[in-house]
Parts: structure tokens; sequence; C-alpha cells
């Protein structure tokens, strides 16, 4: 047996180094791209102190996020690929052979099930299924970095042997022959499966890919106001708040004047028009043409500094996004707006009647609905 | 090999030992920071989920796997063998990532714009279409041309044996 796991030929066709190094690069690839857009979009919601997190370009999130959600789709079909590949290493005997192969095995554990994880979990989350009872995107954040310090012992020990096995030339013996081809065949069938995979969920934001996106979240143009929507009035709870004759956007706080406008009192002021997606963190996406008032504009009417920070919130009455915060850069781009029309038509009460916030930039749930208050810093 | 070297023969010494010094802080990080959020993260079903995931993959996917790539070796000829174990992956995954979709676990009543196709039609279709390549695939490995080809070269495919060489 020891042997058998110690040789470097084929124990099979497919269990051998060079499908574990082409796989294993593939899925560095893809988890290191899930780590970074990951932790772009943390910054993003959940900015330290010493982070500004930018007003532009205005598309910017919704290509990272497209990115996070669609390096992690590719990566599903590789990680079940590798861990078929190496999977009879897993039951090699005896166990460990030195103190530093049982640590390197053991870093196994956290690399395997928290990748296993972050994939099971990213899907459920597009899928909005949440059969636990943790708060999704906290446990993703946290499990990510566990896999991903698993993951640079596991490249540390491995890089080298992943860069012979894949730098071999064709001519080497290894490369020749049946079992050769079978290796070529089982990688470009997995690599196929991997695309197709994007293919047939990317449709929720790229919209040529629409039409053959089986199993996209969601369909450009479906919606009200031919618009997908994140979260209805009637789930949020805002339905007869937002439908309220009274309603008031009040902004207060740090201001020299408090004030208290009606929907009509909006309309009235300067209207301003932008162009913006709303790019959620479920990877899918959408643009629209938004009108309103410019954050920036009511801050000044308020007297209070146009590149002020504030945070909005909602008529929901509850709810992790029922407030979001705008920092300094977005407050005083013009397109930062509280808009009241959507593509020319006033909002559909599902797409945040009367007020939402629409920014550049920004993740879909701080793009807050059915807004009431601005409260400046 | 006489005796067993401390690490497999893949694994750099020097390499692992680096791995080690820049993996361990960032794991312990993400340990720390799951307990210090343990009121979303809720650490106990989380460490369930997770070695869960792991225990699943190797107790049932992996033997299912095993059994089905059993049943291609026994039961289909050699040179349609990779063709089909491709197709069977393509499938396995179509289904797996689609199946919250198909059964609409997410749906919410109140909003059609989410989840709004039929998936279950869906993962139908890209599954023929998986199988549709198969076919031309086997089709393409049992061509005259590449028959000829393969009898000139070293290795002629066998259709019974299997080259795990044991």
């Amino acid at each position: 047996m020891r042997q058998r796991v110690a040789a470097p030929g084929p124990q099979s066709e497919l269990h051998e180094v060079r499908s574990a190094a082409w796989l294993g690069l593939g899925l560095g690839i893809t988890f290191g791209t899930c780590f970074v857009t990951g932790l772009w979009s943390h910054l993003a919601q959940d900015p330290p102190a010493w982070f500004t997190y930018p007003a532009r370009p205005a598309g910017l999130y919704r290509v990272t996020q497209g990115l996070h959600v669609a390096s992690g789709v590719a990566a599903i079909p590789l990680l079940l690929a590798k861990l078929w590949v190496v999977h009879p290493r897993f039951f090699e005997w005896p166990p460990a052979r030195s103190v530093l192969h049982a640590v390197e095995r053991l870093a196994l554990v956290p690399l395997v099930g928290g990748g296993l994880f972050q994939l099971l979990s990213g899907t459920f989350n597009v899928a909005r299924w949440y059969p636990w009872s943790f708060f999704f995107p906290r446990a993703h954040f946290w499990v990510a970095w566990i896999t991903i310090g698993a993951l640079a012992i596991h490249v540390g020990a491995k890089a080298a042997a992943t860069r012979d096995a894949v730098g071999r030339r064709r001519q080497a013996p290894e490369s020749q022959g049946e079992l050769a081809t079978d290796r070529r065949a089982f990688l470009g069938g997995v690599a196929a499966t991997s695309v197709g995979l994007v293919v047939a969920t990317a449709g929720g934001t790229v919209t040529a890919l629409s039409p053959v996106s089986v199993l996209a979240q969601r369909r450009p143009g479906v919606g009200p106001q031919g618009f997908p929507v994140n979260k209805s009035a009637a789930a949020a709870g805002v339905t007869d708040l937002a439908r309220d004759p009274t309603f008031r956007l009040v902004i207060e706080g740090a201001v020299d004047r408090r004030l208290e406008l009606s929907l009509d009192d909006l309309r009235a002021l300067p209207q301003r028009e932008a162009r913006l997606p709303i790019a959620c963190v479920e990877g899918w996406s959408a643009s629209a043409r938004w009108r309103g008032v410019s954050v920036r504009d009511l801050l000044a009417l308020a007297g209070a500094a146009v590149d002020a920070e504030a945070t909005v919130e909602s008529l929901q009455p509850s709810g992790r996004y029922r407030t979001a915060y705008i920092n300094g850069d977005q407050s005083a781009d013009r397109a930062t707006l509280l808009a009241v029309d959507l593509d020319g038509e006033p909002l559909h009460i599902d797409h945040g009647y009367p007020v939402r916030l629409i920014g550049p930039n920004r993740p879909g749930v701080l793009q807050t609905k059915w807004v009431s208050k601005l409260v400046v810093h | 090999m006489d005796r067993p070297p401390g690490l497999p023969e893949t694994t750099s010494r020097r390499g692992l030992l680096i791995g080690l010094v820049l993996g361990v802080p960032v794991i312990g990080y993400g340990l720390r920071g799951a307990f210090v959020d343990a009121d979303d993260t809720h650490p106990t079903e989380l460490a369930r989920w997770v070695i869960g995931a792991a225990l699943v993959h190797d107790l049932v996917v992996v033997p299912v796997a095993a059994a089905v790539a059993l049943l291609v070796r026994r039961f289909t000829p050699r040179r349609a063998w990779p063709p089909v174990r491709s197709g069977l992956v393509a499938t396995g995954v179509f289904v797996a990532v689609g199946w919250p979709f198909i059964r609409g676990y997410g749906r919410d009543p109140t909003n059609p714009s989410l989840l709004p196709r039929n998936y279950g039609a869906g993962v139908a279709a890209a599954v023929v279409v998986v199988w549709l390549v198969v076919a031309a695939w086997v089709a393409w490995r049992y061509m005259p041309a590449r028959i000829t080809r393969w009898s000139s070269g070293s290795r002629r495919p066998s259709t019974r044996s299997s080259p795990r060489g044991r």
C-alpha cells in the first residue's frame, strides 16, 4: 500500500499527480479570486475605520461580485474532481509518517471541509435556501479565512510539485499513450462542466447568456417595471407605511436645518438622473435609469458639508439592512441619489416607493429602499 | 522505496513550513472571528456543517461515484469511457447544483422576480445537451481515421482490459 501511494506513477489513469496539479492550479485561481472579491465585498459592507470604499467606477461592484459568484461556481466541478483524484491518498496507511506529515494532513480538514462548505453555502445562498440558523454572510466570511489559511499551507507544500507536473513537456513519458489521453479527456470534461455551469448561472448579470442560463437566479426584464426585486414590500412589511400619504423624508443629525420633505417637496427640488446598476451579492445585476435628488444637494440644503457621512434609514421595521451607511466619497458623488423614478416612472413599491437610495458602486443590499431618514454624522 | 520518507513525494518540506507560517495565523484569525461573532455564526452548528460537508463527501459522494465508475467500466466499451465519465460528471454536477433551484426552496410568493424560471426543465435540457455532446464525442472516438491512427501507433486501445497494471 505504502509503495502504491509513494510511487510517482499513476495508480489509475485518473488518480495521479498531473491531474491533481492541473485541478489544483484551477482551484488556486478560482478560490483566490473568490477570496479577493469576497474580501472586497466585505469591505464595501463593513468598512473598517482605515478604509474608504470608493464611489467609482460605478459598475465596479457588479464586476467584482459577478466574478465572485462565477469563480465560485466554476470551482464546484474542479473541487469535486480534485477530491476524486486524490481521495485514495486519504486512506493511505500509516496515516502519518512524521509529525510534519501529520500537520500537513491535519490542515486538509479545514481545507476540504471549508472548501466544500464555501461552495455549498454560496450555492444555497444564490438559491436563497438557508437550511441553517447562522447568518450566511458572516459564516461564509469567517470560513473563507479558515479555508484560505489552509489553502496557503497546501499551496506551500505542493507548489513545487505542481509547477513540475504542469510544466513537464507533452513529450515526457507520462504524457504519452492511453493514460494521458484519458487524463486529458477527464480534465477536459471537468473544465467543460465548469464553463457550462458558469454559463448556466451567469445570465442574471450577463444579459446575453440569459436564454441559456438555466440556473440563473434572475431573468433580466422580469420584475415590476421590468426590473428584478431583491425583497418585496410585503416581505419587508412596509406596504402600508410606504403608501401613507403623510410620508415625510427627514434629514437630521449634524445639520443646520432639519428638513421634512413630502414626496411632492422632493419632486420639486432639482432632479438628477443617473444610469446605475443594482448589483446583488448573489451575483445578479441589472441597470436602470434612476431619477431623484442627489444626497449631496440634500446635504447642502440642510446646511451640512456636501461630503458629510450619513446613514439612511428605511421604513422597514426590522432587518439587518434597515439602515445603510454612506461615506464621504459617496455623499459627494452627484450620482448618489434618493431616487423617486425608475426608467421615467415613479418607483414601484417593490423598488422602494416613495424614495430609495441608489448610488454608484454599492452592493445591492446597501441600496436601501423605502428611505424615511437621512441622518448626517 | 525501502524506508518511507517523512513526507509524500509531492510535498516540499520548505514550502510546507512557509505555508504553515503564513497559513496558521490566517486560520487562527478565521477561527477567532467565528467565535467572536458567535451570535451570527453559531459556531457549533457551523462546525457541524463544515465537518459534515467533508464527511458526507468522503462517505457518501465518493462511494457513490466509485460505484458509478465501476459500472461504467463494466458495461461500456473501453473507448467510450472518457466521454461517458465526463457526461456523468456534468450530469451529477448540474443536478446537484440545480437541486435547490428545482425544488424552489428559496421562492418567495411576494416576489415573482426571484427564481423565475422552470429550473427542472432547464436542468433537463442541460443534461440532454451534455449527452448529445457525449454521443458526438463517442462517435468521434470511433471514427475510422482515428482507428487507423491508433493501430499505427505503439498502443492500441483495448476494449476489455483495464490499464491499471495491477
